[in-house]
């Protein structure tokens, strides 16, 4: 009862301006009016889109008021309709609400098993979730570039392509069709594309771009015949009902002949359907051995980095695996994949983030990190807890690249942490605010980090995955390690900044430092508000119940968690549950004192000095492990050997074959005739009705012969 | 004929060739816009067809605006015509780009104007005639006529080596399209053998409804397989191709590439699957895997490809293996998805050979390696580019991408394996374009179109209209492709209705071996022949230039960081 009083304040305003737009007009045509206004958060920015694209060039240095405005307009109805479907008012109820909008493609009559894809959209709990990081990281990040890139030629380019993504990751959230939801992953794609090679005389940035988009490509392959299957085995595209067919809820979905009936095997087995969904979300969310192009998407502006690359689509893969849980959750066997590859990424990328000398790499090495721990989750049966770190890590690691892109503006486009150092004072607004990321997510209480990222481990130990605990807790101590070392080299100690730029060294304007506090807040407060009034603070706090977003997201986890059949054991801060949060509190300590005691800290009173001896003799020690982490562990010369070395001979030897073998056998058949032609010269009189005669005999002749070839 | 109506069909088919005979009599500073405005006013018949037309008309009456006269009486052939959902779709498609090629050649074709216009639009004649005939002997003799002024655009307005690929073009295609005359007389001698008189014995609807014997079907589907296969053009029949596209002038290749690679496909719709249901189950599975080959084999040569028209060429091979995977599949996604493949590729291959004149007629180059930063100078070029390269990799939105995906579909519910496969060309194609596209548009901007200084001018006005309603239904045919999709229904329904009437005619597997095997041994035997004679001439990998025929030969073969 304590919860529903705890939770209220938080949601009631907001409750009540939605109830004033909608219901307040006429409660039994609330849905009349989402069908048009949920399509219109899609359709703003679109509208943006084509209208910059069109005009922009000639807006100049108000290029930017149509697109920041077509958001802002959709970040309001995006969180009318978020708060409509988490407080359960009509007409998005309980289950989520959805609506067709129009037939997208028909092959073959729907009730002859033919292919009918319908575009609409449905909004339950788990899209709202979604809908509040994408909207407004996207619209803080949206606001942050007007004083970001206000220098760049490209300006109007850079905003078009922003909302041109808004719209593809817009798409991708509210899609209710599997077929949808594919066209909004590849524009996703796209418009990462265009913004990765946005700097478009940068080679770097082009091969960046290229990279990235065809490392998905792999994944979206799998994606696409994962989509097959499932239409294969249930002879729909509607997640839901694909869904309800999938996991057997349904044993036939309206008069299809493709439908299984009861007791037979589904046409492509469930844990295929799975593992090929999982490919496409391994591309997204750039997970191993699909990771490559992450870090080398730090080329596009920073802004990108934080919108794109670190809250919202890299969130897709973890959003299509929630969003399809029950699938999961009837294959345990992909499941277990999930996991390891998930905590095998997050240790992976954790191992390259402690040596890398970029911030932007450090940050983005982290994310691949943070991504393999909401995979983990997801792996061992923790949705809700996947979808918690998905929403605390959106907004601080949001939080960090625009806090790093504010201190690359501040050294004049410097983004070696080699180069900077003592930066706390000059850049403070910058400095606080990442200082908080940083506290979260190395997961240090009462943090918003802390709350989800111990969540992830806990659950993990007590469902049964003690090795996915065990490799988790070796990633916290690192991810504490490194965050601080990041801060440190940059923030603390010496400075080494380049002395031409030292004195030019400024604050960025308060259009970027906003959206660094804006954002500053959720990175405090979220893990509090969502956990409460459940675990971890609420049984001490004296409270009950499951904690806010855990209440939000039940309905959207039932099916997957009943599929589970995991023994629900009650939260005990006195037993397993205290000893598992004392344990991750202590790693991120531990990751970052050592953090303090190599690269210095000047926090209040405790002021540490740098150790670059220290440093130096560590590395000395683990030469190859030194090595492989500042190398990345070589996937990257690996694949450049396997597809760019290896594979170009192929196909370069594919074109000899095309030249000399097939063509060539070709041209060889004509010279002969040719030769043969010659030597019957003697034959060709020149007279046409010779000629007309010989044509007239031969086809005579072969026809004949097919006649008698027929008759026998 | 239906007495009393308008002869429209005929008129949309043969206002092009009145217009050829305008603009041979005016003097030759009319040929322009003569051409143009006979081009448009066909386009506009053309769309009066589409009014007129009703999808939803039954079985029997599927062909519309049918005319039907004798012809040659003695052997039953007529000049009978009509349209249903597939065909006409076609010949809109026809019609438009035919405008767009003409508007097109306005800058880039100055010598023998009048001539070129004129091969341009009898060539119109021929495409339209090939798809509205409905008689096989009609449809041989417009499938013949399309030669004769493609033969003459490449021959006289082509590239340097214009009459080594002119002439391979003609006699490849007329090797294929000799032996499809000979079935089509031989079911012709069927029919008559069957029915006692010469009445309709050329008849595609009366054909379609007998059922021809299995070894005759065996030999008659052969020789039309081969005819179309080379005409789509299919693996291994598809190296006169590339040749065929360098040296052809940019109207001619966008003719070639979006509308005669489809009287291939088309055949198989019409004519090869109906009429020899038995044989084409046969041999589905060997050109399935033919098909395969081409959509992996046509992308991994394409990204190794210096020229750009090369490279387009062989990313068409790949296209239309999809095509040809889709109709041999024999399911309604297939078939479909074939249909819509056919449409946009006609749509977006030819934009791309429209960019590909584009950038030719300022630099007069198509090397890849010597294009980059494009995007700096021609800034709309990089633009349109950009589309169209997306487009091509069947970018969901797009129209591309919704055939594609039906074809997968469809291929998926005949085999997962299959679907697996075609569907790894995903990669490929994202590979070979935005590699392609990266080098171009992307970068420093080269020497080389440093060099050219303000002759690099963006595109110019016509340019842009002949290009922007490409784009326009390409964005209309990915959000609608029901607009496709209802209209080619019947079409698609009867067509696979003919298919599953029977099953396979058997062939006994010692004969199957024998045809999987010999060409087999061939290809091991032939690579290892040449191999030895490169190889021995100098360093690994090099090939030795000692083809007779030169320069389109001449390409060392590079490594894919030799190129980049």
């Amino acid at each position: 009862m304590i919860g529903v009083g705890l939770a209220a304040p938080f949601t009631a305003p907001l409750a009540t301006l939605f109830a004033a737009t909608t219901e307040g007009e006429a409660g039994a045509i609330a849905g009349g009016a989402w069908d048009m206004l949920v399509p219109v958060i899609v359709l703003l920015p679109l509208a943006g889109f084509l209208f910059t694209a069109v005009a922009g060039r000639r807006l100049g240095k108000r290029a930017h008021l149509v697109p920041v405005g077509a958001v802002g307009l959709a970040w309001v109805i995006g969180m009318a309709a978020a708060v409509g479907s988490l407080t359960g008012s009509a007409p998005f109820g309980h289950e989520g609400y959805g609506h067709t909008i129009y037939t997208w493609i028909q092959s073959g009559a729907a009730s002859q098993g033919g292919f009918v894809v319908d575009v609409g959209f449905f909004v339950d709990n788990l899209t709202a979730c979604l809908l509040i990081v994408v909207l407004t990281i996207g619209l803080l990040v949206h606001v942050y570039s007007i004083g970001y890139m206000g220098h760049d030629p490209g300006y109007w380019r850079f905003f078009a392509y922003l909302n041109l993504f808004m719209v593809s990751m817009l798409l991708l959230v509210l899609a209710d069709s599997f077929l949808v939801v594919f066209v909004a992953w590849e524009l996703v794609g796209l418009s990462s594309y265009l913004l990765i090679g946005f700097w478009k005389h940068k080679r770097s940035a082009a091969l960046a771009a290229k990279k990235a988009f065809i490392v998905n490509r792999v994944g979206d392959v799998g994606f696409a015949l994962g989509i097959m299957a499932i239409f294969v085995n249930t002879g729909t595209l509607n997640i839901r009902q694909a869904i309800a067919a999938l996991t057997g809820q349904v044993a036939t979905f309206g008069p299809n002949p493709r439908m299984l009936g009861d007791g037979v095997d589904p046409a492509i087995p469930i844990s295929i359907v799975a593992l090929l969904i999982f490919a496409g979300a391994m591309g997204k969310s750039a997970q191993f051995p699909l990771h490559v192009w992450l870090p080398d998407a730090m080329e596009g502006p920073t802004p990108v980095s934080a919108l794109i690359h670190a809250a919202t689509m890299v969130n897709a893969g973890v959003y299509l695996v929630a969003r399809t849980n029950p699938i999961f959750a009837s294959a345990p066997e992909s499941m277990a994949v999930v996991a390891a590859i998930g905590i095998f990424t997050a240790l992976l990328a954790a191992t390259i983030a402690m040596t890398q000398t970029d911030i932007k790499r450090v940050l983005a090495y982290s994310t691949l990190s943070q991504l393999g721990y909401m995979f983990a989750a997801l792996g061992v049966g923790a949705f809700t807890a996947a979808i918690f770190h998905l929403m605390t890590h959106g907004f601080f690691k949001g939080l960090l690249f625009l806090g790093s892109g504010s201190v690359i503006h501040a050294v004049h486009d410097e983004q070696d942490m080699r180069k900077m150092g003592g930066l706390a004072r000059k850049i403070p607004h910058t400095y606080r605010t990442m200082l908080l990321g940083s506290i979260a997510i190395a997961g240090i209480p009462p943090l918003a980090g802390f709350f989800s990222k111990d969540e992830i481990l806990g659950e993990a130990w007590k469902l049964g995955f003690q090795w996915v605990w065990a490799i988790g807790i070796v990633v916290a101590i690192m991810t504490a390690f490194y965050m601080f070392r990041l801060i440190g080299l940059t923030f603390w100690g010496e400075s080494r900044v380049d002395p031409a730029v030292e004195p030019h060294i400024h604050e960025s304007p308060s259009v970027m430092t906003t959206p660094l506090w804006i954002l500053a807040v959720p990175t405090v407060l979220l893990g509090l508000v969502l956990s409460l009034p459940g675990p971890p603070l609420g049984p001490l706090l004296g409270l009950h119940g499951p904690g806010l977003l855990a209440g939000w997201l039940e309905p959207v986890f039932e099916q997957g968690t009943t599929l589970l059949a995991h023994a629900e054991e009650p939260f005990q801060i006195f037993g397993i549950d205290g000893a598992l949060i004392g344990a991750s509190v202590a790693v991120a300590v531990i990751g970052v004192l050592t953090a303090w005691r190599l690269f210095g800290v000047n926090l209040g009173s405790i002021q540490w000095r740098p150790n670059p001896e220290r440093v130096r003799e560590l590395t000395a020690r683990a030469p190859f492990l030194y090595r492989a982490s500042l190398n990345k562990w070589w996937f990257d010369d690996l694949y450049h050997l396997l597809f760019m070395v290896i594979g170009g001979r192929m196909a370069a030897l594919l074109w000899w074959f095309d030249r000399r073998v097939v063509d060539d056998t070709v041209n060889d058949i004509a010279t002969t005739t040719v030769g043969a032609g010659t030597s019957l010269r003697r034959v060709q009189t020149g007279r046409v009705q010779n000629y007309a005669l010989g044509i007239a005999i031969g086809l005579i002749v072969m026809a004949g012969s097919f006649l008698v070839l027929a008759a026998r | 004929m239906n007495v009393g109506e308008i002869p429209i069909l005929s008129i949309v088919t043969f206002s092009p060739l009145v217009g050829a005979l305008l603009v041979a009599v005016a003097p030759a500073r009319y040929a322009r816009p003569l051409a143009l405005a006979a081009s448009l006013g066909a386009w506009v018949i053309s769309l009066l067809l589409i009014i007129g037309f009703d999808p939803g008309a039954p079985a029997a009456r599927a062909f519309q605006f049918r005319e039907a006269v004798e012809w040659i009486p003695l052997f039953g052939i007529q000049y009978k015509v009509g349209v249903d959902g597939l065909s006409l779709i076609l010949v809109v498609l026809t019609t438009t780009l035919s405008w767009i090629s003409i508007l097109a050649s306005f800058g880039p074709i100055k010598d023998r104007i009048k001539e070129y216009m004129v091969s341009f639009l009898i060539l119109e004649v021929g495409l339209i005639g090939v798809f509205v005939a409905l008689d096989t002997f009609l449809f041989y003799i417009f499938w013949e006529i399309v030669l004769v002024p493609m033969y003459l655009i490449i021959g006289i307005w082509g590239g340097v080596n214009r009459i080594y690929a002119t002439i391979k073009f003609v006699l490849y295609t007329l090797v294929g399209s000799l032996l499809m005359l000979v079935a089509i007389l031989a079911t012709a001698f069927a029919f008559q053998a069957a029915t006692g008189s010469w009445a309709h014995a050329f008849d595609f609807e009366k054909l379609r409804a007998a059922s021809f014997d299995p070894n005759l079907q065996i030999f008659a589907f052969l020789a039309f397989f081969l005819a179309f296969a080379i005409k789509v053009p299919m693996f291994p029949f598809h190296t006169w191709l590339p040749d065929a596209h360098v040296q052809a002038p940019t109207a001619g290749s966008v003719i070639l590439a979006a509308i005669m690679l489809k009287l291939g496909a088309y055949g198989f719709i019409r004519f090869a699957l109906p009429l020899f249901p038995a044989a084409a189950h046969t041999f589905a599975p060997a050109i399935i895997v033919l098909s395969l080959i081409a959509i992996i084999y046509g992308a991994i040569v394409a990204l190794v490809q210096p020229d750009l028209k090369k490279l387009v060429a062989y990313s068409s091979v790949s296209h239309m293996g999809f095509v040809t995977l889709g109709i041999f599949v024999f399911n309604q996604q297939g078939m479909d998805g074939a249909i819509l493949q056919m449409v946009n590729h006609g749509l977006i291959t030819g934009a791309l050979f429209l960019l590909v004149g584009v950038i030719y007629e300022r630099t007069h180059d198509r090397t890849i390696a010597k294009m980059g930063g494009v995007a700096a100078v021609m800034p709309v070029y990089a633009v349109a580019l950009g589309f169209f390269v997306f487009a091509s990799g069947g970018l969901p939105g797009l129209s591309g991408f919704v055939g594609e995906f039906l074809v997968l579909l469809g291929a998926f519910e005949f085999s997962p394996i299959v679907a697996a496969v075609a569907t790894f060309c995903m990669i490929l194609a994202a590979g070979y374009l935005l590699w392609m596209f990266q080098r171009i548009a992307f970068g420093e901007v080269s020497d080389f179109l440093k060099g050219l200084g303000h002759h690099l001018t963006d595109m110019s006005p016509t340019e842009i209209l002949t290009l922007a309603p490409l784009a326009a239904l390409t964005v209309v045919f990915g959000l609608f492709p029901g607009l496709i999709l209802d209209l080619v229904r019947g079409s698609v329904t009867a067509v696979l209705g003919d298919a599953s009437r029977t099953g396979a005619v058997e062939i006994s597997p010692q004969v199957g071996l024998v045809l999987v095997a010999l060409p087999i041994l061939y290809v091991i035997a032939r690579i290892i022949w040449v191999a030895r004679i490169d190889l021995g001439g100098g360093g690994g990998g090099r090939v030795a230039d000692g083809d007779a025929h030169g320069g389109t030969h001449g390409e060392p073969v590079t490594s894919v960081e030799a190129v980049s």
